[in-house]
């Protein structure tokens, strides 16, 4: 206690320092002056009184000096010292300051940027009352193998809060999209599902209002809705007024009640919700078979809190003894015998969900990771730069170390006073690349949204953002600064005071470790030269394919009638009007329609039985479908290769048709003729339908995504397909630019039925954003690559310029002697080819080593692709050489009288 | 400076709390005085160890100061004992003694036997 007050004390004695020194004085000259009083006394003249008395003290300035230690820190001091005299010699240096900072900067920004974002989609905690508790339930089959689905039924559901006995709360949501727009343009807003008690399991409270409870969700209810905090912002103004208020969806209103707290985005990381609804709400919108006693709708998902002290193998007890009665209990009718055996033989498991759920990250986990390492070679980069430079520095700097040395300055103290300037250095870096990092992080956010996806993550900076900054300066700091601070410390007392380089015995060992320091860089740039090279021509690859369709300058607009009150039995009429009048707007060429459009992530397959002599069956018979109406192929210029378009004969009476693909032909029907010939697809649990004839075989064309290899497809007539017509796509080419007709599209549909509800995007769009994992990556990648390689320049410049400072003499001695500019200039370049074979090397080992991380993010392309690595080696050794040509060139051209004059 | 400053030191505080003890309030010179004095001229103070010595005490909080005048009209600062200085003096005595009493019994035989 007594040691720490002392401490505080001293530490407080580092301030104040004027009024101490003061009473410092006040205090020795009282000492001395009654000493003094007393040797007069005692018979010595004033001069001796006075000597006598100092000598006593021990010397009034020592004596000071000596108490100045005990009242401040000693080492603080110092420390306080050395940062003071570490910023004047930065101030004088502003050039190489700016530099070395503003290098630092953009290397720890990345770095910060990059684990933000990583941080916000893999790490963070939910921002609900203690996550760590929360586990999410999965059902899987009762094999050890099978893996498990996160998706349950309401039946289940109710039947799982209801038995369970771990639990201390549980809970259950889904999500589902709503217009906020009454007809026309639709608005989206993000639904969340939510059970009664999802608020209170969470620990989430109200901002205000109050939230939905477990007497809001009871079956029969008409509905309340509680929204989010920046839904609330953004829609109300955050207005008290919005409470009580209505709010519609889907054209369906319902009382907002209340907001919710602040940091709550919902329970999936990439996403924010806009309103909440109770579970018993669903009725509303679901008409005649309401999700709430659907034995196989899979909509929900389920978290529970586990009670304190219920370990991970009690939990999984637990929840086994219970699956048989909550499966028994909610077997699906439709399903056929097996299936409802197997059904009974599910298993409830569990998996922490501290994290949340999401999709983002699955998708970004990997890339996000990949980026990471990335953005750590390019600092690695930076830290080479700047250690270079500081070995450049110490070159200027040995006088001030011989005199500093030379005054009794120990070599420690001058490492040390080295070793906080660069802990300056990477500090102001630290600040000045945070600043990066959130405009930086901001913009990757901005950057991996699409049309269809608007990412939302937080990217307030927490402790571990934070510490992994503070921990990146650091190290950082020790990375560039440990090397010249040992280099520049040694220094040859005699040698530098003469203030001469040219006899220093050490200086072409001075340039050595420089020359290695370059050498890793090169190697380390090709590594990310290399990584650029294959993500960007995947990239191309993927965007210069083939995909069997023309993407440019076809319009979409998604459209809405369930939520409109259009009868079905209307539906039908209402497209073909529309679709007619669509297509006699000027700069139409032609339209059409589909269930799902193009590589949007939609799907709708079936097992199919072909009428071939050997049929396929399994997962082999798989086949993808869509429904679209005559002149689909047309507008988006897929091929017929044989047989005919669907037409207006084609209707829901008549003989049932469909137009396959060639893979579909090639596969199925063994590339006999498929015209004519029936398929029947598998319904519920191996019923076949009835069969259905082919008229038409098209081109291949890319289905789901991109990537996809091999889809076999068949496509049906509108009038035939059943669930078919609530929310058709249109599909519109244009001779113009799609925006163009946008307005007259949009009072076209209006014009037929204006409660419908509808949403535009262009097929170009679509296909662009199905890519954006490959493009973040692409263009990140390649430009840090591109950063590594300016960096690399920088630094091949000023080391070779340095060199060829340090041999002026020598050069000017062999040219004075008859050397030819040519054999001086082979001479300096020899050493730029030195350092470019060896970092190539070793850049090419590193990069074959570790480049086959990146496979599974590669499109058509090894990852070991040796065209790539050339590429990037020739490019590489193209900058560097040009880097280093200059100062040689100029070694070359120097006047050798000036060269020797120069001593 | 070496182990027998370190002794010096620690002796110092008990001499200095010691002093103040005996004579209440007092100057840094006076202190000084007192224990070259006490000493009987055996101990001869470097003036210059006893200020960081009390600058020691101060922070810990076993002895406070405060300017005041001296017999001649002098400004001169003033220490004091606090309730924990005392406290630490009865301590320091009685480790004083045991030590003294150790180190007594590990001389005296042997200056018998020899």
């Amino acid at each position: 206690m007594r040691k720490l007050r002392a401490w505080f004390l001293r530490l407080g004695g580092l301030f104040g320092k004027e009024r101490q020194e003061r009473e410092l004085a006040e205090e020795f000259e009282s000492h001395l002056q009654m000493h003094i009083e007393d040797n007069l006394r005692r018979g010595m003249t004033a001069e001796e009184a006075r000597r006598d008395a100092l000598i006593k003290l021990g010397g009034l300035e020592s004596a000071k000096e000596r108490y100045r230690d005990r009242r401040g820190l000693p080492g603080m001091e110092t420390l306080l010292q050395d940062i003071r005299y570490g910023a004047r010699m930065l101030r004088k240096n502003p050039g190489f300051t700016a530099v070395a900072v503003l290098t630092l900067a953009l290397g720890i920004g990345a770095n910060t940027a990059i684990f933000s974002l990583l941080d916000s989609v893999v790490m963070r905690f939910l921002p609900v009352e203690k996550p760590e508790q929360l586990v999410q339930l999965t059902r899987r089959g009762p094999e050890p193998g099978h893996v498990g689905v996160p998706s349950f039924t309401n039946p289940i559901w109710e039947q799982v809060r209801d038995q369970q006995d771990v639990f201390s709360g549980t809970l259950a949501f889904g999500a589902q999209q709503f217009d906020l727009a009454q007809g026309g343009e639709a608005h989206y807003a993000k639904g969340l599902w939510v059970s009664g008690d999802f608020f209170r399991t969470l620990g989430v409270h109200a901002a205000a209002g109050r939230l939905i409870n477990v007497a809001d969700d009871q079956r029969g209810c008409s509905g309340v809705a509680v929204l989010s905090y920046s839904f609330w912002q953004d829609h109300f103004g955050g207005a008290a007024s919005a409470l009580g208020s209505a709010i519609s969806l889907d054209n369906h209103t319902y009382p907002i009640i209340g907001v919710a707290a602040p940091g709550f985005y919902g329970l999936e990381v990439g996403t924010k919700f806009d309103v909440a609804l109770p579970f018993c709400a669903t009725v509303i919108f679901d008409g005649a078979r309401p999700r709430l006693d659907h034995r196989s709708w899979w909509w929900l998902s389920i978290l529970g809190r586990v009670k304190p002290g219920i370990s991970s193998a009690q939990l999984r007890a637990r929840l086994e003894l219970i699956s048989p009665r909550v499966f028994a209990a909610t077997v699906p009718p439709n399903w056929d015998v097996t299936g409802q055996k197997n059904y009974q033989k599910w298993v409830l498991t569990s998996a922490p969900v501290s994290t949340g759920t999401s999709g983002l990250r699955r998708q970004f986990e990997r890339p996000l990771q990949i980026l990471m390492g990335v953005v750590g070679i390019v600092l690695l980069i930076a830290c080479a730069n700047i250690a270079g430079l500081m070995l450049a520095r110490a070159a200027t700097r040995q006088r001030e170390m011989a005199v500093r040395r030379a005054v009794g300055a120990s070599r420690q103290r001058l490492i040390r006073q080295l070793l906080t300037e660069c802990l300056l250095l990477s500090t102001a870096g630290a600040l000045l690349g945070i600043l990066f990092a959130r405009w930086g992080s901001t913009l990757l956010v901005h950057f991996i949204s699409t049309a269809r996806e608007q990412v939302y993550l937080d990217l307030s900076f927490d402790w571990r953002v934070l510490g992994f900054t503070a921990a990146i300066a650091i190290i950082t700091a020790v990375l560039f600064g440990v090397l010249p601070a040992f280099r520049s410390t040694r220094v040859s007392l005699t040698s530098a005071m003469k203030g001469s380089l040219a006899v220093d015995p050490e200086r072409h060992a001075r340039f050595r470790p420089r020359r290695w320091i370059v050498a890793a860089q090169v190697a380390l740039s090709l590594v990310l030269l290399v990584g650029a090279g294959l993500f960007l021509r995947s990239f191309v690859k993927l965007v210069t394919l083939d995909i069997g369709f023309d993407r440019a300058n076809v319009l979409m607009m998604h459209t809405e009638a369930r939520t409109a009150g259009l009868q079905p039995e209307k539906w039908m009429a209402t497209w073909d009007e529309i679709d007619r009048r669509l297509s006699l707007l000027p700069g139409v060429l032609s339209v059409s329609r589909s269930l799902f459009t193009p590589v949007s992530g939609y799907e709708w397959n079936q097992y199919v039985h072909a009428d071939s002599p050997n049929p396929l069956t399994g997962e082999a018979s798989l086949v993808y479908m869509n429904a679209v109406t005559p002149g689909y192929f047309r507008t988006l210029r897929i091929p017929l290769l044989a047989g005919r378009d669907f037409n207006v004969q084609d209707t829901a009476t008549s003989t049932k048709v469909a137009i396959v693909n060639q893979t579909t032909a090639r596969k199925h029907y063994h590339d006999m003729n498929p015209l004519g010939r029936y398929i029947r697809l598998e319904e519920d649990q191996g019923k076949l339908g009835a069969p259905i004839q082919i008229v038409g075989v098209v081109r291949d064309s890319k289905y789901e995504s991109l990537r996809e290899e091999d889809y076999a497809c068949a496509y049906f007539p509108v009038t035939q397909a059943p669930g078919f017509g609530g929310g058709p796509n249109f599909l519109i080419r244009t001779s113009v630019r799609p925006s163009a007709v946008l307005s007259l599209v949009q009072s076209t549909v209006v014009g037929v039925n204006k409660s419908i509800s509808i949403q535009f995007d262009t097929l170009a769009r679509q296909v662009d954003d199905s890519l954006v994992e490959e493009r973040v990556l692409a263009t990140l990648s390649g430009f840090f690559a591109g950063l590594a390689l300016l960096l690399v320049m920088v630094g091949l410049y000023g080391a070779i310029s340095y060199m060829v400072t340090l041999r002026q003499t020598e050069l000017g001695v062999r040219m004075a002697l008859g050397a030819a500019p040519g054999s001086i200039l082979r001479l300096v370049l020899r050493d730029v080819v030195i350092i470019l074979v060896a970092g190539v090397a070793v850049g090419t080992g590193i990069t074959l080593l570790s480049v086959q991380l990146l496979q599974s993010l590669l499109f058509g392309l090894a990852a070991r692709d040796m065209l790539t690595l050339a590429l990037a080696a020739a490019v590489l050794s193209l900058v560097a050489f040009i880097a280093g040509y200059i100062p040689a060139r100029r070694a070359a051209r120097v006047d050798p009288l000036v060269a020797l004059r120069y001593e | 400076m070496g182990d027998k400053a370190d002794v010096w030191q620690g002796t110092l505080a008990l001499m200095v709390l010691r002093t103040l003890d005996t004579l209440g309030p007092l100057h840094g010179y006076g202190i000084a005085r007192r224990i070259e004095q006490t000493s009987e001229n055996l101990l001869s103070v470097n003036y210059g160890t006893l200020y960081p010595a009390l600058l020691k005490l101060e922070q810990e909080g076993y002895i406070a100061s405060e300017w005041g005048l001296s017999g001649n009209k002098r400004k001169a600062k003033y220490y004091k004992l606090t309730r924990a200085g005392r406290k630490q003096l009865e301590r320091e005595i009685q480790g004083w003694g045991q030590a003294t009493a150790i180190v007594a019994r590990f001389l005296t035989p042997k200056e018998q036997s020899s």
